[in-house]
């Protein structure tokens, strides 16, 4: 019964004209900086922060939640238009989504991440509604050494990502780790790899990398095959999903809510694992694991799916606990703070109309998404019929100013050139850069939690395997293992790889 | 036409640029570029903002903001160091640019004392001794005596290495004869964070940062390294009041600017950012965020920079933290 007075004072708080106009404006800009490349939402809502200090707490924190996960929103668009993913999480988005669209199906393929985001968002924002406070202690159950299991079941999980050789992905992981470990040593201060360059101690900026390989990579490829240049079949079809569609990414759907609701909850990095584990999870259920990575549907209804769900799902410890899951989320606090707000497990009964306002207009938020984005579709879908010689440019044009844009250096725009060269090469040799993408995200954090952990425990290790939850994850992170290295599994999979080329 | 046009810019350019030294008095005559060298949302972004914001009405000319983060602001600071001293680019950055960095690295392209010189500091805040729940010491004096028993043993989280909550973890063991497992992390949050779920044991955290996790009773604090104790836990003891001298320890934030300014341009600079810094709601916006405004002048500054310098480098010599370059 509590519940739904709270939720009453929750749609009352978030109906109110100004939260419902500002709640839309917050997804606007978000999903316009969502589809910009490089713009994220950190340097959006830090220029922001000023502006809402004349606003009541709820109505900030409405619109600040609004371009946070507008943002998520918006960039799967570009990953699946044009191979561009702004941040980790649309990394899975453009393997299957940018097949799709070159297939001629991008306006399903957008379709349905954006029907897969809402009902994940709608779901997650139940979860949250309902068990928040009770969800709140396993954000702090995480330690390093629970973190570091759940990283190394990652690192297994991102080999299921490649589509070709499990050899060739196993070599791009590790070149990926490698790429990851440049930067300052976090134990001891040391400059490592960086050739004297003070541009690389914090290492390479993730969106560097990204937009190198698989932005200015594709443009590279693309550009040398004169005959496919037309980066799209001339067919369009149907641009909303079927209900034969429909009823495939049902289950997709339902799983990659349920993981990323799950590991939005962990602030050291969970969210951003959720849209891969849900992609490798959706292999390794399907029937066709051949079909990923060439235009599966599944492979972007679960992944967008989980990545909407672990986005709204990573305000749980923020809101119980005032823990920060990521730059942005540490950005809402500090706007809290200068409103006066400390952010922590009081915030629900000293502040109950902010905590349910915020969960009711996330809702909203996701409904606006929805009707905002599904007309835009065919807006989209045209702009990418645009003839390749003129799109190219803008593609390119568009990433320098991203990239630009994050630290204001010209170094990384050179570094980005530097990684489209790359992407090249290795898309010749018929490696991948979505494993390389992934040990890059995950060895350094492998790394950070294995060093604490043997730090804290004093060098011993079998911490690892004491810990129910750390012991949990490596068995199935060994489970996953064994049924990769599997040799029979290895020849079915080069085998269906071949039958496709 | 275009060539004409082109040519014509060209010329206001550089008229422009040769103008610009000779006119120390028309000063501010062009926008002003404030360099923070983090990225947004960050301490010193975030005291660089309000206070230029609140400048700028008075001061005549736009303020802008420019983010330039990296190698925990020697970046920013190295190019604030190679800009011309006209007043036209200025820095707003932390103790761990200004007062760590030159003591803790040897590779730097900037020194504070040689390259900058400082307008004011323009905030701080102490650090609060902070334990996990259930460790089992409540007084200072509880764990000094849990830390000479079993040396070695207790973990100290930080917000990194070479950061100010880290030096001062150093310094304690120092004062207080003892020592400890340093942990350090990626910034102060997931710092706190382990604290609260019991994975590490103490840490020296901002006090403006920790004090509602304090009063959740999700972490202990056992005092704080200020002059005097803070209006919003009275009960709770500055370290210099238990015996521990030199364990006055401040976060602070800055502005700076590039060596050799004309005197009435940095007249006017110090002028502007004290007096934006002192309006009643940039103070009381700041002291939401658990900082005092200092906004003493330049020369102070200077002075007060140096100390910190001279300070930490001993800090650091003593216990040998020094990272291979």
């Amino acid at each position: 019964m509590e519940l739904i007075s709270n939720l009453g004072l929750g749609f009352a708080t978030a109906f109110s004209f100004w939260n419902l106009a500002y709640c839309l404006i917050g997804v606007f800009l978000g999903t316009a900086i969502g589809v910009l490349p490089g713009l994220g939402p950190v340097a959006t809502i830090a220029m922001l922060l000023p502006v809402t200090f004349g606003l009541s707490p709820e109505t900030a924190m409405i619109m600040l939640a609004g371009i946070f996960y507008g943002a998520q929103y918006g960039g799967s668009t570009t990953a699946i238009l044009v191979n561009l993913p702004g941040e980790s999480s649309s990394v899975v988005t453009a393997l299957d989504g940018y097949q799709m669209a070159r297939q001629g199906h991008a306006g399903k393929a957008l379709a349905t991440a954006a029907i897969g985001s809402f009902i994940a968002g709608t779901i997650a924002t139940v979860v949250i509604a309902f068990i928040a406070p009770a969800l709140s202690n396993i954000a702090l159950a995480f330690g390093p050494r629970e973190y570091f299991s759940l990283m190394v079941l990652g690192l297994v999980a991102s080999v299921v990502l490649a589509s070709g050789s499990l050899l060739h992905a196993i070599g791009m992981i590790v070149l990926g780790l490698l790429l990851g470990l440049i930067g300052t040593d976090v134990n001891s201060g040391t400059l490592r790899y960086t050739f004297g360059r003070f541009e690389l101690a914090d290492g390479i900026s993730f969106v560097v990398v990204a937009m190198g390989m698989f932005g200015i990579g594709e443009i590279l490829v693309n550009l040398e095959n004169e005959t496919t240049r037309t980066m799209l079949s001339r067919k369009v079809e149907g641009l909303m999903p079927t209900r034969a569609d429909l009823r495939r990414i049902m289950a997709p759907v339902a799983r990659g809510t349920t993981i990323g609701s799950v590991l939005g909850i962990l602030p050291g990095g969970g969210a951003m694992l959720a849209s891969f584990a849900a992609y490798a999870l959706e292999k390794k259920v399907s029937r066709q694991p051949e079909r990923f990575g060439h235009g599966a549907i599944e492979g972007v209804a679960g992944p967008e799916s989980a990545n909407n769900a672990a986005a709204q799902t990573s305000f749980i410890p923020m809101l119980t606990l005032g823990i920060p899951s990521n730059p942005t989320m540490a950005l809402m606090i500090g706007a809290l703070i200068m409103q006066g707000i400390q952010p922590g497990p009081s915030v629900i009964s000293e502040q109950p109309a902010l905590f349910w306002g915020l969960i009711v207009s996330m809702w909203i938020g996701n409904v606006m998404l929805l009707v905002l984005n599904l007309p835009l579709i065919g807006l989209w879908v045209r702009m990418i019929g645009i003839p390749y010689h003129f799109l190219y440019p803008c593609i390119v044009f568009f990433c320098v100013i991203g990239v630009f844009s994050i630290n204001n250096a010209t170094f990384d725009i050179w570094l980005m050139a530097l990684f489209g060269v790359a992407g090249y090469v290795l898309r010749k040799l018929d490696c991948e850069p979505a494993p390389l993408l992934l040990g890059f995200v995950l060895g350094p954090m492998l790394e950070e939690h294995l060093r604490r952990a043997m730090l804290i425990s004093k060098g011993d290790p079998t911490g690892f395997f004491t810990s129910p939850i750390s012991a949990g994850l490596l068995f199935v992170a060994a489970a996953l293992l064994i049924s990769i290295l599997l040799p029979a599994i290895r020849n079915k999979r080069e085998e269906a790889f071949q039958e496709e080329e | 036409m275009n060539r004409i046009i082109s040519v014509a810019a060209g010329l206001a350019l550089a008229c422009g640029a040769l103008a610009g030294p000779l006119a120390a008095q028309d000063y501010p005559s062009k926008p002003v570029t404030l360099i923070v060298p983090f990225p947004p949302g960050g301490a010193s972004d975030t005291i660089g903002r309000v206070t230029s914001q609140t400048m700028q009405p008075g001061f005549g000319e736009s303020i802008v903001v420019e983010n330039k983060p990296g190698a925990n602001g020697a970046l920013g600071a190295a190019s604030v160091a190679r800009s011309a001293p006209d007043g036209y680019t200025l820095i707003a950055a932390s103790i761990g640019t200004f007062g760590i960095n030159p003591a803790l690295r040897s590779d730097l392209e900037y020194d504070p004392r040689k390259d900058l010189e400082m307008l004011t500091i323009a905030v701080r805040t102490p650090n609060a001794l902070v334990t996990r729940p259930g460790l089992g010491a409540k007084t200072v004096e509880e764990l000094v005596a849990k830390l000479k028993a079993e040396p070695d043993t207790l973990t100290f989280a930080s917000s990194g290495t070479g950061s100010s909550d880290h030096l001062t973890a150093e310094l304690f063991w120092q004062v207080s004869e003892t020592t400890g497992i340093h942990v350090p992390y990626k910034g102060g949050g997931p710092a706190q964070t382990d604290i609260m779920g019991g994975h590490a044991d103490v840490s020296f955290q901002n006090l403006g940062n920790i004090a509602n996790y304090v009063r959740e009773g999700k972490m202990e604090l056992l005092a704080i390294t200020a002059d005097e104790r803070s209006p919003d836990f009275p009960d709770i003891p500055t370290m210099k009041e238990l015996g521990y001298d030199g364990l006055e320890v401040y976060s602070w934030q800055a502005f700076a600017a590039p060596k050799g300014l004309p005197p009435e341009v940095k007249a006017k600079l110090s002028e502007g950012l004290t007096s934006a810094l002192k309006t009643p709601a940039v103070t009381e916006q700041f002291a939401k965020m658990g900082f005092t405004v200092v906004a003493n002048d330049p020369a102070a500054a200077d002075a007060f920079v140096a100390d910190e310098i001279g300070r930490w480098s001993k800090v650091i010599k003593d216990g040998n933290i020094q990272p291979e370059q």
